[in-house]
């Protein structure tokens, strides 16, 4: 076995070099789609990942049922409170609905609709690398889901972009990932900006709205949402809260930084957003 | 040894290589401690190198670089020469210069999670990811949480290694 090696050692190197060439190519050239062979270990790979996703998911619940019992009662009780005054600002919301639309009949303003598309998909593996941060999900191009489709968990929270589609999965990069690149708006003043991954915050499971005008007046805890700049991705999907705004380096503009509202770390079930119509 | 030893032989390692890749990405990329996951597959390739010589370390490292590239869905190519390079170094080096044990093991793993850390740096750094001192901070901390696993991937091929390594099936 080692004469055979030895032997052809230079041989499985050229291998090697021409593998990594094939990959390489393939990968540049395919661009957002992922390349056949991947694609096909992605394929050959499911079952494993769903099975170890379902297991594992099983897993935090019973240790979190076993360890957390006491913390489990208490946020129950919480929870009935936070029920109670939800009720309260549904039926409050509902007056202000109806208070909207009367104005809106009044201004005489063209009411446009946002449809949104979903694809729900259940994350299979969970970021393993230190340098990104991504997600693995269980829908790809046999679903319609497109690389650039945002993906939403189900309170309507953005945690990413799909980056990379295969034929049953995808990559998602989530928001924090140094790829984002998204048009955001603070929802209190509707100052505008860009929200970006930033190396630094990714390992804080943080990220970054740039470009904020001079005059913008933002408090910790503004929310922060999706604007829809360009049409590229849906507008109003809730990113975060700011957790503070803070002078760039260089000193000619501002940025906030932006604590993701999706957690991220225990993500089960997503939502892809297959279309949606521009609000204008 | 005859070819259906060496099938079966290189077949138990691969499956070696999977329980290590399963435990890597599903198990310990779910449980990040300070942020840092391990990257356990280049100490399965130095690991194997070491046992079994720098020829098959460059094949096996192949594989696993191969592995490596397509469990992502958009691969870059360059893990499967990286890893075929690695693996002929660490088992050249452990016949000639170190022990093919688990000293070995260790230096070599280190070595070559020093190298990939090094890629990363010098990406991070062309491509301005980050401060300096913040790109050495993620490469330490994932070169140290890699190399406290490389033990248990050592055990994982060194009982492999016992029972199908070299040429003891020809016995």
């Amino acid at each position: 076995m080692k004469d055979f090696f030895r032997q052809n050692g230079l041989l499985l190197l050229l291998i090697a070099v021409l593998l990594s060439i094939l990959l390489a190519v393939v990968g540049t050239f395919l661009g957002g789609s992922a390349d056949p062979l991947s694609d096909f270990f992605s394929i050959l790979t499911t079952p494993v990942r769903t099975a170890a996703s379902a297991v594992a998911h099983w897993g935090e619940g019973v240790y979190n049922y076993v360890v957390n019992y006491d913390d489990l009662y208490q946020e129950l009780d919480d929870l009935h409170t936070q029920v109670a005054e939800m009720e309260e600002q549904v039926r409050q919301a509902q007056d202000a609905l109806r208070e909207n639309e009367e104005l809106r009949e009044l201004l005489n303003l063209q009411e446009k609709r946002r449809d949104f598309t979903f694809a729900s998909a259940r994350v299979t593996a969970p970021e393993t690398s230190n340098w990104h941060s991504t997600l693995t999900i269980s829908k790809g191009s046999s679903s319609g889901v497109e690389a650039g489709d945002c993906v939403i968990n189900a309170r309507g929270e953005l945690v990413g972009v799909v980056s990379t589609v295969g034929t049953n999965s995808a990559e998602v990069a989530t928001l924090i990932d140094l790829d984002t690149d998204i048009g955001g708006m603070v929802a209190r003043t509707y100052s505008a900006g860009v929200l970006e991954g930033d190396f630094a915050l990714m390992e804080q499971g943080k990220l970054r709205l740039n470009y904020l005008p001079d005059g913008a007046q933002l408090i910790a805890g503004d929310e922060v949402l999706t604007s829809g700049r360009g049409g590229v991705y849906p507008s109003g999907l809730v990113v975060g809260q700011v957790e503070g705004v803070f002078d760039d380096p260089s000193g000619a503009t501002r940025y906030a930084v932006v604590n993701p509202a999706a957690d991220l770390d225990s993500l089960f079930q997503v939502f892809v957003i297959l279309d949606f119509d521009i609000v204008e | 040894m005859t070819r259906r030893n060496q099938v079966f032989k290189w077949l138990v390692y691969t499956l070696g290589l999977l329980l290590v890749w399963v435990l890597d990405v599903h198990i310990l990329g779910r449980l990040p401690v300070l942020s840092t996951v391990p990257v356990l597959l280049p100490v399965a390739a130095a690991t194997v190198a070491v046992l079994e010589g720098g020829a098959a370390g460059a094949g096996f490292g192949l594989g696993t670089g191969l592995l490596w590239e397509i469990s992502a869905l958009d691969s870059g190519g360059w893990a499967v020469i990286f890893l075929a390079v690695c693996g002929l170094l660490c088992g050249s080096a452990a016949q000639f210069a170190l022990t093919q044990g688990f000293i070995g093991c260790m230096i070599c793993s280190a070595a070559v999670m020093a190298a990939l850390e090094c890629i990363h740096l010098l990406v991070g750094l062309f491509t301005q990811l980050a401060p300096p001192a913040l790109l050495v901070e993620v490469a330490v901390k994932e070169l140290v949480w890699s190399l406290v696993w490389a033990p248990a991937v050592y055990l994982i091929f060194r009982a492999i290694f016992r029972r199908v390594g070299r040429d003891r099936l020809a016995n």
